[in-house]
């Protein structure tokens, strides 16, 4: 129940983000949302939440970009299978520290793009383009994570963990 | 045990993905129809969405205009002002009157060629110059279909799913086109940067270029039709390095503020 919730609720996130952006100009300001809802299934729920969690946000941000095909589930799944093994070892003890985790991981799906980019293509075209909006991508995905493990705890209390 | 299978279907999952992405044949095929098969739901969703973001936009935008035309009013104080703003908006409104009928005359010139859409939303990542359109697989859109606006060349629809499409913006890294300036016999390759601006590219130093030149399509990319305005030129550095003119040049478009475009049907 829990897994389909902060799917439905980062579907319509990523909708939501893409609608606006076209009115709104983001550019720079534009936050990763799919990521918190990855990570945030992924280190309390498990990992096979995780996985489907991964599996349905990664479509759709293929669906809603013209990203290469296959390249955002590869960038999603390789963060996912990180946060899967660091699940023991990092303590998400607040939202300061889960919007640590999610800065990092947008700075590490940057990179692992870039990489898949030049690796498996080699591309280089869009490199810089894509270490340009590294930094602020983390820096703006991690102030509205804090916002939704607020609003997730929110949710869980009230709705989704009453007895 | 459960978390172990997750681990094994991720790696899974991970090595089609990256199968896909190198477009090995087999591998890339189904997922592109995987992925299109779920991407039908996307665009009536993506529609839904987009009427109230529309609305609500619209409402903002009318209630900060009365806010400048208050303080507008305020300012205007003097009739010669006011007379001069009149005259300014009716020499736009001119201009603009004069563009549309040339945009008519041109679709109606060839009504069946042309289908008009709505942009419902952007690229979801910053790393890529995308819009969204309403018009897929049931409006009979093709993949490389140009895209194009009364004030000139947008781009080229890149993907294309049953209800939406994608349209790769001209200032998308990967996006290249073959240009001509207007009234010269100069010929270049504009490409996209990312940034608002775009880089004009194997244009000799000795060719006739010069700033405020304009750039219309040449028709030899086998994809845009030939005469169509993109941008103009802001700058062209002749004096660096190498045989090739350093040149950056200004869209006609803004590619931010899209609401409707008209694709030009082959």
């Amino acid at each position: 129940m829990k897994t389909f919730v902060y799917i439905m609720l980062g579907l319509l996130l990523m909708i939501l983000e893409t609608a606006i952006s076209q009115r709104v100009s983001l550019d720079v300001l534009k936050p990763e949302l799919g990521m918190p809802i990855i990570l945030y299934a992924t280190f309390f729920l498990g990992a096979r939440s995780g996985l489907v969690t991964t599996l349905c946000i990664s479509f759709v941000q293929e669906g809603l970009s013209s990203a290469p095909n296959g390249s955002l589930l590869f960038v999603n799944i390789s963060v996912f299978l990180i946060a899967a093994a660091m699940r023991n070892k990092i303590f998400i003890d607040s939202k300061y520290s889960f919007a640590y985790v999610c800065s990092s991981a947008v700075i590490v799906q940057s990179l692992l793009f870039l990489a898949l980019s030049i690796l498996a293509r080699g591309e280089t075209r869009g490199a810089f383009n894509i270490i340009f909006y590294a930094l602020p991508n983390a820096i703006v995905t991690g102030f509205v994570s804090i916002l939704l493990f607020t609003f997730i705890e929110f949710m869980n209390e009230s709705f989704l963990e009453r007895k | 045990m459960r978390n172990s299978i997750a681990i094994v279907i991720a790696i899974l999952v991970l090595v089609i993905s990256f199968l896909s992405f190198t477009n090995a044949p087999f591998v890339a095929r189904s997922f592109a129809s995987v992925k299109n098969g779920l991407n039908s739901f996307l665009g009536p969703a993506l529609n839904v969405v987009s009427k109230p973001v529309e609305a609500i936009s619209g409402g903002l935008g009318s209630y900060f205009n009365l806010v400048g035309a208050k303080k507008e009013n305020e300012e205007l104080k003097s009739k010669v002002d006011k007379l001069f703003l009149e005259n300014q908006r009716l020499a736009e409104l001119e201009r603009e009157n004069a563009r549309l009928r040339k945009l008519l005359n041109f679709t109606e010139k060839k009504p069946n060629t042309m289908i008009a859409a709505v942009v419902i939303g952007e690229d979801l990542k910053n790393w890529f110059r995308c819009i969204i359109i309403d018009k897929g697989k049931k409006h009979n859109i093709r993949e490389k279909t140009p895209v194009v606006t009364p004030r000139g060349i947008v781009g080229q629809v890149v993907e294309v799913d049953l209800w939406h499409s994608k349209v790769m913006v001209l200032n998308d890294t990967n996006s290249s086109i073959d240009v001509n300036i207007e009234g010269k016999n100069t010929r270049g390759l504009l490409e996209g940067t990312g940034q608002n601006t775009l880089k004009l590219k194997y244009v000799i130093k000795n060719d006739d270029i010069e700033i405020g030149d304009k750039l219309s399509t040449s028709g030899k990319d086998g994809i845009y039709p030939k005469g169509i305005p993109v941008g103009i030129v802001i700058t062209a550095n002749k004096n660096k390095a190498g045989i090739f003119a350093d040149i950056d040049v200004m869209p006609f478009n803004n590619f931010k503020q899209l609401d409707e475009v008209l694709l030009i049907k082959k």
